[in-house]
């Protein structure tokens, strides 16, 4: 039965209001860009996105509760979950922003760049709390289409038009996959919304191939985002060819909105699926062990080499997903969020000697680099053993709580592979600390220091937040786990 | 007490790290902070009651109600075992960093601050009550090694920390494995309640077993010590072979058997048979090493697999003795990687072919050497001795023929420490040794005395060891 309730639905503006905050700011920009002179709209941009971000993760903070509610209709679904994962995006925006602070490209174009990282963290906010298939494309089309200019923006580098232009294509495959896989859903179903496709498989048949072939597409489509291998192709020369900020932003926010996005569609609208999708996942998070990893073996440039290890952590994370408990969602939440820290550090870092040394950074590039600047050297080695998951870094009770969680479901075979993917990441991960204390290195005096302080910020801040949640991660466990209790109950 | 034992090398490497101090300046403060540890051990040793078990303890919640599964605590406490291997911990480091600062190593601040870090993770990791603090204590010890012999090693130092690296990371993510596993199915990270487990699952049992032997090692995972030994600044070798080979010991006799000690019944044989074949494999390569750091290397095998036979003995005896023993090759083996240094630093090889004749004019040198010597081979009145009797006795007690053919072990270390010596301190002066070839100077006697004098105590008050270690 399909009801069209369109006169009937009730507007809650609570729902929506860090999208309206964050886009009420994204036209102020606009307006500043026709009304300021250049050099004041961009100290002032600056300013509006970077307290964009403030004010909404303030409204998101204030309307953070436990019991989770329907909004407009049963088209956006605002529980803790869906909060957390918009916190992430907010924060990871913040952070982005204090990284592009100075950097040469954001020169002539920081009121557009600022305006659509503002519009892409709508699109972000909104796909995490979106309970219909139908919010999902409009939400993830929205972001997308911001970051693919983004990744493009600095148009003076074929590097980055050619990872905006690959982007683009990859990425409209994917969406159009989900879309279509959302259609044959709908068609077997005759619902959009999460609950609803649960409820009526129940009713219904749950071995209908139109279901399970859109299910299939779905995940496929979501797998794009998500950077998971086979769908990955996308990322290296994404990563690689964006502004050094803007690769900051996607690595942490595209890949939590994914994550939360893959795990709520399937865990709420095809429960009744989970043996074929946790398979699907295995399989999918296997893959991306193998490729991400392999591959980053072998790159000498630092952002393809993490956009690589990026692909590496998608296996973790659907490890979790796969899990589909709240340990496991509960894993996620903890993992996402310290995986956002790590990743906007390090990314923060490359930007930061990106600067110096006006090209892209290599890891040879870093040789001795912690005797010159042993903040951001120290740094970086934290950012890296977080990455592999060492202790005492945050990355460390990430991968456990994962581990914990697959061993739970049974799905320990998962849990070792991630093991052997850990080892191989080791490889790759600590030839940056090694090349940072070589001994021998000598480091010239670097000059053009101007802007540095708010990136370094955004890579202080993000160190402490690795070390912190390492010795202190019980609050954030604590949320993590009512998110999870907040989507799976119990 | 525990947690300032924990604390004062950490914080002391972040003092040395940060303060942009001179050369100098950077030694004294990071041979303080070491001698500062020292201290506290010895007094924890004399506050040590030896009729209670665990002492000195903390107890916090860290994070947990991982949905009601298990808790991580910061538990920490200090048994007969732990007090003495955080002491040797503490000696290994001290005697580590005055070597260090007497040789002049490149980068003191990163290189003195990546020592006094690994002190503080291997204090955690001996004084660690909770399974996940542990394991935390046990990876952050690698850290600052793979650094340490990655960026201030010999010439094939990149390939020496790969091998290694490999190999430790094998075991202690297959370990990460076996932890989550016991805290879903267990419900608990605590040692205390974990003790009497009594668990039967063969899987998780080698997850940990594999870390721990790779680490001790154990025939025929030894495939790192070679070339890790060999490529590693000598402190940083003798801190491997004397304190951090413990590490895995320890992990077997703190908390594997304890765990899975019906399982560790079931495969006693593999263990014993295996550690046997390790104990004359390593004696015969030693005999045969061309290279001083190579025979204390091969040596350094087999005297661990003589403590593993000591440990999967599985009785009273046996324990006692692979317990002492650690202690006293812990520092026996300091000692001689040490004064390995001290000639490398005059002659620049440690090859038999290019020393020799060292004795000649040099009386203080080649009486240290025949010291250390006197002790690795175990000599009756020794401390070793005594520990080697007792595994001795363990194997006797589990089955006759395992002591008899672990006694050849013993045989051995004579053959190959008499070389060892020899090859130094007799022969005919070597290539690389001329008459102006110094003996060893106050500094250097400051190193090398105190520990020969440990081993002199030891060998006096042997029970004064045991009865604390056991208790």
């Amino acid at each position: 039965m399909i009801t069209l309730a369109a006169d009937t639905v009730p507007v809650s503006w609570s729902a929506i209001a860090p999208e309206i905050v964050l886009l009420g700011c994204a036209c102020a920009l606009l307006c500043i860009a026709v009304f300021m002179p250049r050099g004041l709209a961009r100290v002032a941009s600056a300013g509006v996105a970077a307290g964009g971000f403030v004010a909404a993760m303030v409204v998101s903070v204030t309307q953070y509760e436990d019991t989770a509610r329907y909004a407009f209709d049963h088209t956006l679904r605002i529980d803790s979950f869906g909060q957390a994962g918009r916190l992430v995006v907010f924060s990871a925006g913040l952070l982005a922003v204090l990284v592009a602070w100075g950097s040469p490209w954001l020169r002539d174009r920081a009121v557009e760049c600022f305006a659509l990282l503002l519009t892409a963290a709508a699109g972000m906010s909104l796909l995490v709390v979106a309970n219909s298939f139908v919010t999902v494309f409009v939400a993830l089309e929205l972001f997308s289409l911001c970051l693919y200019v983004l990744v493009a923006l600095d148009v003076d580098d074929l590097g980055s038009l050619e990872g905006g232009l690959k982007y683009l294509i990859v990425g409209a495959v994917g969406a159009a996959l989900l879309l279509y896989g959302s259609a044959l859903v709908y068609g077997a179903t005759g619902a959009f919304e999460f609950d609803r496709i649960a409820e009526a498989v129940r009713a219904g048949d749950n071995r209908d191939p139109l279901l399970l072939t859109g299910l299939g597409l779905i995940l496929v489509g979501l797998g794009f985002k998500a950077n998971a291998a086979p769908f990955h192709m996308w990322t290296p020369d994404a990563y690689q060819g964006a502004p050094t900020a803007v690769t900051t932003f996607m690595s942490a926010a595209t890949k939590a909105v994914a994550l939360v996005t893959t795990l709520r569609v399937l865990v709420v609208a095809f429960p009744e699926q989970s043996e074929l999708w946790t398979t699907l996942l295995a399989a999918l998070a296997i893959a991306s062990f193998v490729v991400g990893n392999l591959a980053a073996l072998r790159q000498t440039d630092v952002k393809r080499m993490l956009a690589y290890s990026t692909i590496g952590h998608t296996g973790f994370l659907f490890t979790a997903v796969a899990a589909k408990s709240v340990l496991g969602t509960q894993a996620l939440v903890y993992y996402l969020v310290v995986y956002a820290a790590t990743n906007i550090g390090a990314f923060g870092i490359v930007a930061v000697r990106e600067r110096e040394i006006g090209r892209p950074v290599q890891i040879d590039d870093f040789r001795g680099y912690a005797y010159r600047r042993p903040v951001l050297g120290v740094a970086m080695i934290v950012f890296m053993l977080s990455l592999a998951g060492i202790p005492p870094t945050a990355g460390f009770i990430g991968k456990l709580t994962i581990f914990s969680a697959a061993v739970d479901s049974d799905l320990t075979y998962l849990a070792v592979a991630g093991v052997v993917a850990t080892m191989v990441a080791l490889v790759y991960y600590l030839r940056v600390p090694f090349a940072m204390l070589d001994r021998e290195a000598r480091v010239p005096i670097v000059r053009n220091r101007t802007g540095m302080v708010p990136a370094s910020l955004a890579v202080a801040v993000s160190a402490l937040a690795v070390l912190v949640l390492f010795f202190i991660p019980g609050p954030l466990l604590d949320v993590a786990k009512t998110a999870g209790q907040s989507l799976l109950g119990g | 007490m525990t947690v300032a034992l924990i604390l004062i090398p950490l914080a002391a490497a972040l003092i040395v790290a940060v303060l942009p101090l001179p050369r100098r300046s950077t030694e004294a403060l990071a041979l303080g902070a070491a001698l500062a540890e020292l201290a506290l051990g010895v007094v924890a040793l004399i506050r040590f009651d030896t009729t209670k078990g665990v002492q000195f303890a903390t107890d916090r919640l860290w994070f947990g109600d991982l949905v009601s599964k298990a808790d991580a605590r910061f538990s920490f406490g200090i048994s007969g075992l732990s007090l003495f291997m955080v002491l040797l911990t503490a000696l290994g480091v001290f005697s580590a960093i005055a070597t260090a600062a007497w040789i002049g190593r490149a980068r003191p601040r990163a290189y003195f601050s990546l020592l006094l870090m690994l002190e503080g993770a291997l204090v955690l990791l001996f004084t660690a009550r909770d399974l996940v603090l542990f394991y935390t204590g046990w990876e952050a010890m690698m850290i600052p090694l793979y650094v340490l012999i990655g960026v201030w090693g010999g010439r094939e130092r990149r390939r020496a920390t790969f091998t290694f690296f490999v190999y430790t990371l094998v075991g202690s993510l297959l370990m990460l494995v076996g932890v989550a596993w016991v805290g879903i199915t267990q419900g608990t990270f605590e040692l205390d309640a974990l003790q009497n487990a009594g668990i039967t699952d063969a899987g998780p049992f080698f997850l940990f077993a594999a870390a721990f032997c790779i680490k001790a090692p154990i025939f025929p995972l030894h495939g790192w010590l070679p070339l890790t030994y060999r490529e590693s600044p000598i402190e940083v070798t003798a801190l491997l072979s004397g304190v951090i080979s413990k590490a895995g010991a320890y992990g077997l006799l703190a908390w594997a058997l304890p765990l899975f000690k019906p399982v560790a019944e079931d495969y006693q044989w593999w263990f014993a048979g295996l550690a046997l074949a390790g104990l004359v494999y390593g004696s015969l390569v030693a005999f045969r090493a061309p290279d001083a750091r190579g025979v204390i290397a091969y040596s350094s095998l087999g005297q661990m697999n003589l403590i593993v036979i000591g440990i999967f003995a599985l009785n009273a005896d046996g324990f006692t003795g692979a317990t002492f023993q650690m202690v006293n090759h812990g520092v026996a083996s300091l000692a001689a990687f040490l004064l390995i240094g001290l000639v490398e630093l005059r002659t620049g090889t440690d090859l038999f072919r290019w020393l020799g004749g060292l004795a000649n004019r040099r009386a203080a040198l080649s009486t240290v050497f025949l010291f250390a010597t006197m002790f690795a081979l175990a000599v009756p009145g020794s401390s070793t001795f005594v520990s080697e009797l007792y595994i001795l006795l363990g194997a006797f007690r589990f089955e006759p023929w395992l002591g008899a053919a672990a006694a050849t072990g013993i045989v051995l270390a004579a053959m190959y420490m008499l070389r060892w010596y020899s090859g130094i301190a007799h022969e005919t002066e070597g290539e690389r040794v001329d008459p102006a070839t110094p003996d060893l100077r106050p500094y250097e006697l400051g190193i090398a005395v105190p520990l020969v004098l440990v081993l002199l105590a030891m060998s006096a008050w042997p029970s004064g060891v045991m009865e604390r270690i056991v208790s």
